[in-house]
């Protein structure tokens, strides 16, 4: 059987990889010290609680791109001939089902908690001697898991774009929106301390939503992948322009009459099949080999792709 | 905002149901469940540790008690519909009546202890010592676990030797402590959910009184 070959960064890339990982390394160790404060706060409060969980899991983002990072490396072999590549989505896949069941939980626990007029309790601590009403603690602590956390985002996202890593996007947006969480969760404090007991629960629920909501988005993103959809640009807003390129470019080519593409992303990469119609006599073993180099020059990402010479489209192409 | 929030960080957290402001000056309504030494009902007034701290609460606040005595159940209920104000009961930070109520922090921690006779030279070590403890009580299970050779007794102010007891009863019983613990409890009030302002005046005025409060336990405590 024949296996894919091994899959290095170009130079360039590398470089920016590097960083990735290095930023996502940092990312869980500040989203632990982030945990650990929320924590020590956490009172009753429905929406600390909420906001405590939400950063309990964007720690999967940031696993699982580590973790998708040493598999992907994996060398391919006989019983997995494409390479590792894919473990990514169905790592993210997983994630994505836990962040949109967690969700929908907190939204049924704060929209109870909400409709049995349950009035949440915050008293005093007294960490220095000093007895303090909580809630002024549990601000710091929301701070802390808010402004770094969207520094972080905002440093990945162009990582994530070099690289053509949704995982790491996914991260870096999440990342990016935990102001909302901890915005929140703040105005749900304040209005414990202002006498409004619900707005803890609102402010729970506004939380338990975006939670879903960022795991329907991860959901139906890897679900896509996995069901090897067209191409989709980092952020999944629009087609890839790479199919296409490599269409024209191919078309370009003197002996090529017609010529169909489809590809696949696994990961960063893409594989796929470029089938073609030469003119008369021109389809030698040589000029085909040229061909499919010339194809892996376009673009790195191009990873393995078969040229497939054909006597007409028709052959590969559905009837309608 | 930030200027507006300090302004008014004084008087945050505030209650839903205004309930300090309306005991302040006023009534407080005390629902008090029977539980030695904590609430004694035996007088004609109740007595006990948390009677005692709460009439010194109403005090600094310059509020008049009503009690109501009752089970701690039915009492737990009145409170949760913010009929009452306060619940005494030697409640524990581990009660479940936190599901309905709120719990203060812990006013006082106690512990279950093994004492020993002042002359004994027994300290830490239990093994095959007998040790008497109260039958049908929490102790005695735990005193089960350890090294030690439990004897279910009726009475635990009869009889020498070494006995299994809560730390306060030590001196009455004429006991050195071994430093054996059983356990350990953490004394709470309760409080209605959600008064916030009201919590957090009531777990100032036990933070600040927390010597005061132990020597009430040196009182009243006694087998």
């Amino acid at each position: 059987m024949t296996i894919t070959s091994d899959f290095e960064f170009p130079p360039d890339k590398d470089k920016i990889h590097r960083r990735a990982v290095r930023l996502e390394w940092i990312t869980i160790a500040y989203l632990i010290s982030a945990i650990f404060f929320i924590y020590l706060t956490l009172g009753s409060s429905q929406a600390m609680k909420t906001a405590w969980f939400e950063d309990i899991l964007s720690l999967i983002p940031a696993i699982a791109f580590l973790v998708a990072d040493r598999v992907r490396s994996k060398r391919p072999n006989e019983r997995f001939p494409y390479g590792y590549h894919r473990a990514v989505s169905i790592a993210f896949l997983c994630a994505s089902v836990a962040l949109t069941t967690m969700g929908l939980f907190l939204f049924y626990d704060a929209l109870t908690a909400l409709l049995s007029f349950e009035h949440p309790s915050i008293g005093v601590v007294q960490p220095t001697g000093h007895p303090i009403w909580l809630g002024w603690l549990m601000i710091p602590a929301l701070l802390w898991s808010a402004i770094p956390a969207a520094i972080l985002g905002r440093k990945k996202l162009p990582l994530a774009r070099a690289l053509h890593d949704k995982v790491l996007y996914g991260d870096a947006v999440m990342n990016k929106a935990d102001w909302l969480t901890a915005g929140a969760a703040i105005v749900g404090v304040l209005g414990i301390g202002m006498g409004l007991w619900w707005a803890d629960g609102v402010a729970a629920a506004v939380i338990s939503l975006d939670i879903f909501h960022d795991g329907i988005t991860n959901l139906k993103a890897s679900i896509s992948d996995l069901m090897d959809s067209r191409p989709t640009t980092v952020d999944d807003s629009a087609i890839d322009p790479l199919p296409a390129t490599v269409k024209t470019e191919v078309q370009k080519m003197k002996d090529v009459k017609d010529v169909r593409v489809r590809l696949r992303e696994q990961g960063h990469i893409y594989f796929g099949e470029v089938f073609i119609v030469l003119s008369e006599g021109a389809g030698t073993v040589e000029r085909l080999r040229e061909i499919r180099e010339t194809i892996h020059r376009l673009d790195w990402r191009l990873h393995d792709i078969v040229v497939c010479p054909v006597g007409s489209l028709s052959e590969v192409e559905p009837s309608s | 905002m930030l200027l507006a929030l300090t302004l008014t960080a004084c008087d945050i957290p505030r209650d839903p149901e205004s309930t300090l402001n309306r005991v302040s000056g006023g009534t407080m309504r005390v629902g008090v469940s029977a539980n030695e030494p904590w609430v004694i009902l035996d007088g004609p007034e109740p007595a006990g540790v948390e009677v005692e701290i709460i009439e010194g609460f109403a005090a600094s606040i310059d509020a008049e008690i009503e009690w109501f005595p009752g089970t701690e159940e039915e009492l737990a209920a009145a409170l949760h519909s913010r009929e009452l104000d306060v619940l005494l009961g030697g409640i524990e930070s581990t009660s479940v009546l936190a599901a309905e109520v709120t719990l203060t922090h812990p006013y006082l921690t106690t512990a279950s202890v093994v004492g020993v006779p002042q002359d004994s030279d027994i300290r830490e070590d239990i093994t095959g010592v007998e040790v008497a403890v109260e039958a049908g009580t929490e102790e005695a299970a735990l005193l089960d676990k350890t090294d030690a050779i439990p004897v279910r007794v009726e009475d635990i102010a009869a009889g020498d030797g070494a006995k299994a007891t809560d730390s306060w009863l030590l001196d009455d019983l004429g006991l050195k402590d071994t430093g054996v613990r059983l356990a350990e409890h953490d004394h709470v009030l309760a409080v209605p959910g959600g008064e916030n302002a009201w919590l957090t005046r009531l777990e100032r005025y036990l933070l600040s009184h927390e010597s005061e409060i132990e020597g009430f336990l040196g009182e009243l405590g006694a087998p």
